[in-house]
C-alpha cells in the first residue's frame, strides 16, 4: 500500500522547511502568506512607508527626481539622492520609487570601483581667447551647459572638503568649479552664466592682485560675489612657487612662508570677515616639506593642478584639479569629467 | 495514512530541522500590526528577493539596503530584521578581515595591496572610518609604468599614447617631478602613474588585472610594473630570467597581441585558445604565460560572477598552478568552492521539497565530495535515505 500523496507531500514539506533552515538562507524564498483559496486582494496602499532609512513610494503623474525630492526630502536641491539611488530621473505614474532618508555611501566607494570629483581650474576669460589662459566666453558657456545638460551637478568645495573628510556624501556626477587669481573677467563673463545655471564657483585669489587694476577684482567686488553664493579662498600673497628654494635657508623660508600663508589669512579677515581655509598651490607646485607650513596657517584642504579627479580618501593637503586652457575643444574638456574609477573590490 | 509511515516522516522532517542557521529563512513575513498586509506583502516579497538574490551573490551592502526597505514597508517583520543583522554582522565580519589584511600588507611595505584592501573594507561599508584613513594617510603609491624614454618621445606625446589625452603630460611631469618644459633624455625612465577614472590605452597594459608577475617594460611594449617595488611585491625581473638586451624589441608576435585583444574586449575563452597556440611554439615564455594568467583570472572572475562555480574553480584551479600567489587567485578559489557547496547543498534541498528524495541525495553526495566534513549534507542524505527506504518498503507491500 502506498503513502497517501497529499499526506506524504506535506511530511515532505514540513521536511523540506525544516532543511531550508539548514541552508543558511541561500535557499528559495517562501511564497508570501496567503490564506488558503483566497487570491490576493489589494489593500488599501498609503501614500509611502517610511522609516529612518527610506521612504517607499509610488509616482504620480509628471513626478521627478526633483518633485519627489521635494514632497519628501528636505527640497529639490536633494534631487540628486532620488536620482542616484534610483538612476530615474522621471518616473511613470504608481511606479515603485525607493528614496533614501539619509546617506548611504559617503565614501562614494562600491564593489565596482570609486567616485572621483573633477575639480576644473579656471583662470581668465575674455570675448575672445588669448594665449592658453584667457578662454573665450563662449566656451566657457558652452562648457557649463554641456555640465547642466549631462547631468552633472556643481557642488561647493566646502562640501568637496567635507567629502574629503567623511562628512557628506556628494552627487554621483559631481564637479566643483574655481577660478584662479581674481581677475575681473569672473564678474564679467563667467558670474552670469554660473548665476542663470544656479551653479556655484570658488575664487581662489592671491592678495596682491586684488584691487591691481582694472583687470583685477578689488575687495569690494570680492564682497560683492562673496554675498552672490561665491567662495572666496586664498591662492597666497604674491603668487610664488611655495616649495623651498635652493639656497633659502630654514629661518628664510619659514618667513617667506609666513608672508604668503598668513598675511592673506590677516586681508581675508579684514575684508571679507573671515579667514581661509583652502589653498591653491601657484602653479600647483608643492613638495612634502611645504605641507606643515600650510598645516601651520590653518589650511584644512590645498590643491594642485594634476590633472586628475580626486577620490573622497584623496590626501587632503594634495588635492587634484584640472586646468582648463582656452584652446581645448568640448571634446578635450569633456575627458576632464571622468566621476568613476572603475575597480573590482569585491 | 498509517501510524508508521507518518512517525518515519515527522522523524525525518524534526531531524532535518537540526543543524544550519535557523535566523535567516526566506519564510513568510510577519504582516506589519494592524494595517493592510495584503497591499504591503507583494512590494515586501519583491524586496525580500531581492535582498537574498544580493546576498547570495556576495552584495552584502546592497542586501542591507534591501533588507532596511523590507522593514520600510513591514516594520514587524522579525525575519527581515533578523536577517538584516545577519548581513550586517557578515559587513562587520568582512571589514574587520579586509582591515587587518590592510595593515598586514602595510606592514609589509606593499602599498598597491594595503589600498585594495581598504578600498574594499569601503566598499562594504562606505562610511568606515577606520578604513577610510588608513587609505588617506598611509597609502601613497598607485600603480604606474616605467617608461624608458625613447629619442624624439615628448610628455604629449606619451600622454596621448598611455591615456589617449595629450593634456595629461601634466601628470606625467607632476609625478616625475620635472623642470618646466623639460627635455626628455633618452635611456632615463619615467613613471607613467596610473589615473583614476582615465584608463591605459595602451592595448599591452590592460588595467585589469593588473599582472602580480611584472613584465620587463621595454619601449614599444610597456605593462603596468612597478618601478621601485617594495619588500613582498614581485621584482621586476625575477631571478633567472634574462635581462632584456635589445632596447627595442621586434613587433609583437601576432597570436600574442590577438591574445590581448581578446583580453582586452574580455574574450577569455579565445584569449587562452590563442596564447596556448603561442605557448605550444614558444613553451615557457614569459610575456606569453603572464598573459595566459591574465586571462584565467579573468574568465575565472566572469566564471564567479555568473554563478558557473565549478568552471571558476577549474580555472583558478589552472591559474594557482602557474602561480599560486597571483593576485587573489587562492582566496577567489576558496570563495568558488565554498559557493559551489552552498549551490549544491540548495539544489539538494530543492530537489528534496519537490519530493525527488534520489535526485536531492545525490547533490548532497557531491557536497560531500567537496566537503567531506559538511555535517548538514551527511544527515540529510540519512534522512532521505531513511525515508526513501521506507517509500519503497510501503511500495513493496
Amino acid at each position: 500500500m502506498l503513502i497517501g500523496p497529499s499526506a506524504r507531500r506535506r511530511a515532505l514539506l514540513l521536511g523540506g522547511a525544516a532543511l531550508l533552515l539548514g541552508a543558511c538562507a541561500s535557499a528559495t524564498p517562501a511564497p508570501a502568506p496567503r490564506a488558503a483559496g483566497e487570491p490576493p486582494k489589494p489593500g488599501p496602499r498609503p501614500a509611502a512607508y517610511q522609516s529612518d532609512d527610506f521612504i517607499v513610494t509610488f509616482a504620480q503623474a509628471g513626478d521627478t527626481a526633483e518633485s519627489l525630492a521635494e514632497r519628501y526630502l528636505s527640497g529639490a536641491d536633494k534631487a540628486w539622492m532620488v536620482e542616484d539611488y534610483t538612476g530615474l530621473r522621471v518616473f511613470t505614474p504608481d511606479q515603485e520609487v525607493v528614496i533614501p532618508r539619509r546617506p548611504w555611501n559617503p565614501a562614494g566607494v562600491t564593489p565596482g570601483g570609486y567616485q572621483i570629483v573633477p575639480i576644473l581650474t579656471y583662470h581668465n576669460l575674455g570675448e575672445q581667447a588669448k594665449g592658453r589662459l584667457v578662454l573665450a566666453a563662449s566656451s566657457f558657456r558652452e562648457q557649463m551647459r554641456y555640465l547642466k545638460t549631462n547631468g552633472y551637478r556643481v557642488v561647493s568645495l566646502a562640501d568637496f572638503v567635507e567629502f574629503t573628510r567623511l562628512n557628506r556624501q556628494l552627487p554621483q556626477r559631481s564637479v566643483v568649479l574655481t577660478f584662479d587669481d581674481g581677475y575681473h573677467s569672473f564678474k564679467d563673463f563667467a558670474y552670469p552664466v554660473l548665476k542663470e545655471l544656479g551653479f556655484t564657483a570658488t575664487l581662489f585669489i592671491y592678495t596682491d592682485w586684488v584691487g591691481a587694476g582694472r583687470a583685477a577684482l578689488n575687495w569690494n567686488e570680492l564682497r560683492e560675489m562673496a554675498a552672490a553664493g561665491f567662495d572666496i579662498q586664498a591662492h597666497t600673497k604674491t603668487h610664488a612657487d611655495l616649495r623651498r628654494a635652493q639656497g633659502e635657508s630654514e629661518a628664510q623660508y619659514a618667513r617667506r612662508m609666513q608672508a604668503e600663508l598668513e598675511q592673506p589669512q590677516e586681508l581675508f579677515t579684514k575684508n571679507l570677515g573671515h579667514r581661509s581655509q583652502i589653498l591653491a598651490y601657484p602653479y600647483g607646485r608643492w613638495d612634502e616639506g611645504l605641507l606643515p607650513k600650510v598645516k601651520e596657517y590653518g589650511y584644512i584642504a590645498a590643491f594642485s593642478v594634476r590633472r586628475q579627479g580626486n577620490a573622497s580618501f584623496v590626501r587632503s593637503l594634495a588635492g587634484h584639479r584640472s586646468q582648463i586652457y582656452s584652446e581645448m575643444t568640448l571634446d578635450d574638456f569633456v575627458k576632464n569629467l571622468n566621476v568613476f574609477q572603475e575597480e573590482n573590490l569585491r | 495514512m498509517r501510524p508508521a509511515a507518518r512517525g518515519l516522516l515527522a522523524a525525518a522532517a524534526f531531524g532535518l530541522a537540526l543543524g544550519g542557521c535557523a535566523s535567516l529563512g526566506g519564510g513568510p513575513s510577519e504582516p506589519g500590526a494592524g494595517s493592510a498586509p495584503i497591499a504591503r506583502d507583494p512590494l515586501a516579497a519583491r524586496h525580500r528577493q531581492q535582498a537574498e538574490a544580493l546576498e547570495r551573490d556576495g552584495q552584502l551592502r546592497r542586501a542591507a539596503e534591501e533588507w532596511k526597505i523590507v522593514l520600510t514597508i513591514t516594520p514587524n517583520d522579525a525575519k527581515a530584521r533578523a536577517a538584516l543583522g545577519a548581513v550586517q554582522a557578515r559587513i562587520d565580519q568582512g571589514v574587520i578581515e579586509r582591515l587587518d589584511e590592510g595593515r598586514k600588507a602595510l606592514a609589509r611595505g606593499v602599498q598597491v595591496e594595503a589600498r585594495r584592501k581598504f578600498l574594499a573594507a569601503l566598499a562594504l561599508d562606505p562610511s568606515n572610518r577606520a578604513a577610510f584613513e588608513a587609505l588617506q594617510s598611509n597609502t601613497r603609491e598607485v600603480e604606474f609604468i616605467a617608461h624608458t624614454v625613447r629619442a624624439g618621445d615628448t610628455l604629449s606625446a606619451l600622454a596621448q599614447r598611455y591615456y589617449g589625452d595629450r593634456s595629461r603630460s601634466e601628470v606625467i611631469w607632476e609625478t616625475n617631478q620635472l623642470p618646466p618644459n623639460p627635455r626628455l633624455q633618452p635611456g632615463t625612465t619615467l613613471k607613467i602613474p596610473e589615473i583614476p577614472g582615465v584608463p591605459f590605452v595602451h592595448p599591452e597594459a590592460p588595467r585589469r588585472p593588473a599582472p602580480a608577475v611584472a613584465a620587463v617594460p621595454t619601449p614599444d611594449m610597456p605593462r603596468p610594473a612597478p618601478v621601485a617595488p617594495g619588500p613582498g611585491t614581485a621584482p621586476a625581473t625575477p631571478p633567472g630570467a634574462p635581462a632584456p638586451k635589445e632596447e627595442y624589441t621586434p613587433e609583437v608576435n601576432p597570436l600574442l597581441a590577438e591574445a590581448r585583444e581578446a583580453v582586452d574586449r574580455s574574450d577569455f575563452a579565445d584569449a587562452i585558445a590563442a596564447v596556448d597556440k603561442y605557448l605550444a611554439g614558444k613553451p615557457g615564455d614569459r610575456d606569453g604565460l603572464t598573459l595566459k594568467k591574465q586571462a584565467l583570472y579573468g574568465q575565472a572572475k566572469s566564471q564567479m560572477d555568473a554563478r558557473q562555480y565549478t568552471e571558476s574553480i577549474q580555472s583558478l584551479t589552472q591559474l594557482t598552478r602557474l602561480q599560486p600567489d597571483y593576485e587573489d587567485a587562492s582566496a577567489l578559489l576558496k570563495q568558488a568552492r565554498t559557493r559551489n557547496i552552498e549551490m549544491h547543498y540548495t539544489q539538494g534541498v530543492r530537489f528534496y521539497r519537490e519530493e525527488k528524495l534520489k535526485e536531492a541525495i545525490a547533490e548532497w553526495r557531491l557536497v560531500l565530495d567537496m566537503d567531506p566534513g559538511h555535517a548538514n549534507a551527511r544527515r540529510n542524505i540519512d534522512q532521505a535515505e531513511k525515508l526513501l527506504k521506507g517509500l519503497e518498503q510501503r511500495m513493496k507491500k
